[in-house]
């Protein structure tokens, strides 16, 4: 067990040092602002005086490093600084947003996981039917499809012309379970569309290379029956690729949130990042990047470590 | 009632004649298609028939559009090539049609749009009439002609961002491939952070600093020059040899980066360099783990062997042993990340972050107006529809182009 844990440390380790150059990354990167933020947020007529006040307030006049230091040592206690724009603490205003997109992203995941797994197993028993062409050519065109398409699609159908549910997925104080869940369906919808045919997809691929291998033909001619063949023989060897199938997906659910989030005027991170972007509301924008690499690096991480605890032959690396 | 009757037997009588020929995966497909629609048909009556049969209808207009383009360009290919597109699935005849229609569309755009790209002529969300197919936009412009500009404006840009990606990655990782030890480890490093942060992610923040409708041309100059000088650079570190060669090299990097940046921000205006930039860094990451692996397989043969010890440089060995060897995943790769691209500055110009008005670009479109939607109006998917149809054909050909080049099997 002692190399379980080493193994995993290690790469909880890399995960970190990865996470500190993006850090870095996100913030000196504002740092090659032409000019700096004090004159991004005045503009061009900004004064010499409210330039150097407004340097002044916002510590510009340390040197970078220091600051980089401060602001990371602020950020580990959840402290981003205060947005520009609004003036408020950065986590008053992403903080419960960021709960809103969990949210979103898991009822999307708690769909998708479980029916993409096992259609993707499906489709690859029956490689090579005039249903598995049907599967590829439709997962691909989802895939191809923007998510704001899908988006619009659902809502013109289910929203407008069916009217069953909302087109706006705006959350208030007060609403009972049920009610979350109907308001936020149409985006989960479409998250969990873009996801599964990505999902189908890679489990499709995963168990076809599986079922490929000797070990699978021996259990065959030996003539174990099929259903035995796939528990016995297939599933427990099928865990780690699909372990890292869904891990994978769930990182790149985060991403299609945003444009998802904009589709529906849902109150996620996603649109407070892009309204910050367009604002140019630098505190805010390093503040959501960072959550959102910090969460993609850790699922990915998860992917990894997943596939370490299941597959034994990765605990002995050459 | 008559219609729903007409639509059963025509189901019936073609999976019929489907068994009849021993056409298996017909008869699967259209006897399969009967049992749901009797489900459908009790769900949701005859519209939900129609509907299935109108969808039939356009897969069968497309199958058969495909399968007559497919002919045509067998028709007007040479025999080597002729040979070659024979093999090309329904899907891939199906994905040239619509990539060539699509060029057409943007080559010969001012000639096909009835009027000006951001010509004013009607009221806002006029509704179609003689003079506009598809009604008017937010500001009264008309949207067909809008959309026949899109087509040169976003496809244009995705081009120019997937060819700065590549050029940048590919010749990284040739380079790393070729000369392994420290570069190779260090640019794999950078590549692993690049790739650790979600693309779309990455795109904000560098728009948020450099870009968007407040983006500088100064700024857009000088990110162009450094774009080209890293390039131009890894060229030289393939190329040059001895300090005179090197002393040259930089002058003529420094010389061919200015210009790159000038001929840049003359063609493009300040926002749209700055997105190219931004989708190219993002995507180089990917082409290089590409190219590095394809190439690595290619450096251990036996003949790089032999022309290494014939004495033959870094440059001739990329350019006359490596790239010939390595052509056909290369050019899927483009495919792929051409979509990739497509998708990113759609999904950047949607959020109103990408292409800036009052430019014609169906992601931007679809934002404009979406208002529509709430009316039950299809028109503003339109323009997404193309974005999805333009990267599942791509998709389509570069499928049939991966399965052809590895003879890939599953």
């Amino acid at each position: 067990m002692g190399d379980i844990a080493r193994l995993v440390g290690q790469r909880l380790g890399l995960g970190l040092i990865i996470l500190l150059v993006i850090s870095a990354i996100i913030f000196f990167m504002v740092e090659a602002l032409p000019g700096d933020i004090a004159q991004a947020v005045l503009g061009q007529g900004a004064t010499e005086d409210n330039l150097a006040a407004l340097r002044k307030e916002m510590g510009l006049d340390k040197p970078a490093i220091v600051r980089y230091f401060a602001w990371l040592g602020d950020a580990l206690r959840l402290d981003f600084g205060n947005s520009i724009v609004t003036k408020t603490p950065v986590t008053e205003v992403i903080g419960e947003r960021f709960s809103h997109t969990l949210f979103l992203a898991s009822y999307a995941a708690v769909i998708a996981v479980p029916i993409s797994i096992m259609l993707g197993v499906l489709v690859a028993l029956l490689r090579n039917s005039i249903f598995d062409r049907v599967a590829n050519v439709v997962t691909l065109t989802f895939i191809s499809s923007p998510e704001f398409f899908l988006g619009y699609i659902l809502i013109l159908y289910f929203a407008v012309k069916w009217g069953m549910f909302p087109a706006i997925a705006s959350l208030s104080e007060g609403m009972t379970f049920l009610e979350l869940l109907h308001r936020t369906f149409l985006p989960a919808l479409t998250l969990v569309l873009v996801v599964m045919a990505h999902m189908m997809r890679m489990t499709r691929a995963a168990i076809i290379n599986l079922l490929a291998s000797p070990y699978i033909e021996m259990a065959r001619l030996k003539g174990a029956p099929p259903w035995k063949v796939i528990v016995r023989h297939a599933l427990p060897n099928a865990w780690a690729p699909i372990i890292n199938v869904v891990a994978l997906n769930l990182a790149y659910l985060i991403t299609g949130v945003v444009l998802v989030e904009v589709v529906f005027v849902y109150p996620g991170i996603g649109q407070a990042l892009v309204d910050a972007v367009s604002k140019r509301d630098f505190p805010v924008v390093q503040a959501s990047c960072l959550i959102f690499a910090a969460t993609y690096i850790l699922l990915n991480l998860a992917a990894d470590v997943g596939a370490i605890l299941t597959n034994p032959r990765l605990r002995h690396p050459k | 009632m008559g219609f729903v009757v007409y639509y059963f037997a025509g189901l019936l009588g073609a999976s019929c004649a489907a068994a009849y020929f021993n056409q298996r995966s017909a008869f699967l497909l259209l006897f399969s298609l009967t049992l749901v629609s009797f489900v459908l048909g009790i769900v949701g009556g005859a519209g939900a028939l129609r509907f299935v049969a109108i969808a039939a209808g356009v897969l069968a207009a497309a199958g058969a559009m495909s399968y007559a383009f497919r002919e045509f360009l067998i028709m007007l290919a040479g025999d080597e090539t002729a040979k070659e597109l024979r093999t090309a699935p329904l899907t891939a005849a199906f994905g040239m049609f619509v990539i060539f229609t699509v060029a057409v569309m943007g080559i010969f755009a001012p000639i096909i749009a009835p009027h000006g790209e951001a010509e004013v002529i009607s009221s806002a969300f006029a509704p179609p009439d003689e003079s506009m197919l598809l009604g008017a936009d937010q500001l009264g412009r008309d949207i067909f002609s809008r959309i026949i500009y899109g087509a040169r404006n976003t496809v244009a840009l995705a081009l120019v961002g997937t060819t700065l990606a590549f050029i940048l990655g590919a010749m990284a990782g040739l380079l790393a491939a070729t000369k392994g030890g420290i570069f190779d480890q260090v640019m794999g490093r950078v590549v692993d952070v690049i790739m650790s942060i979600p693309s779309l992610i990455f795109a904000l923040l560098m728009l948020s600093i450099f870009g968007g409708s407040l983006a500088a041309p100064s700024t857009s100059f000088w990110l162009l020059f450094g774009f080209g000088s890293l390039v131009g650079l890894l060229f030289l570190a393939s190329a040059a040899e001895g300090t005179m060669g090197l002393l040259i090299g930089i002058a003529c990097v420094i010389g061919g980066a200015l210009a790159f940046a000038f001929a840049g921000t003359t063609i493009f205006d300040a926002s749209e360099v700055i997105l190219v930039l931004v989708v190219g860094i993002i995507y180089s990451p990917r082409v290089f783990r590409l190219t590095r692996a394809v190439a690595g397989n290619v450096v251990v043969m036996d003949y790089i062997e032999a022309a290494k010890l014939r004495g033959e440089k870094n440059w001739y060995l990329i350019r006359r042993e490596i790239l010939p060897n390595s052509t056909a995943p290369l050019v899927a790769e483009y495919g792929l990340e051409f979509c990739f691209v497509f998708l990113l500055i759609a999904g950047l110009s949607f959020l109103g972050l990408g292409i800036q008005p009052p430019t014609a670009d169906w992601g931007s479109m679809v934002r404009e107006n979406a208002t529509l939607i709430s009316f039950g109006e299809i028109t503003p998917l339109i323009p997404a529809a193309a974005i999805a149809l333009l990267t599942v054909a791509v998709n389509f050909v570069v499928d049939w182009m991966l399965h052809r080049s590895s003879g890939l099997k599953e």
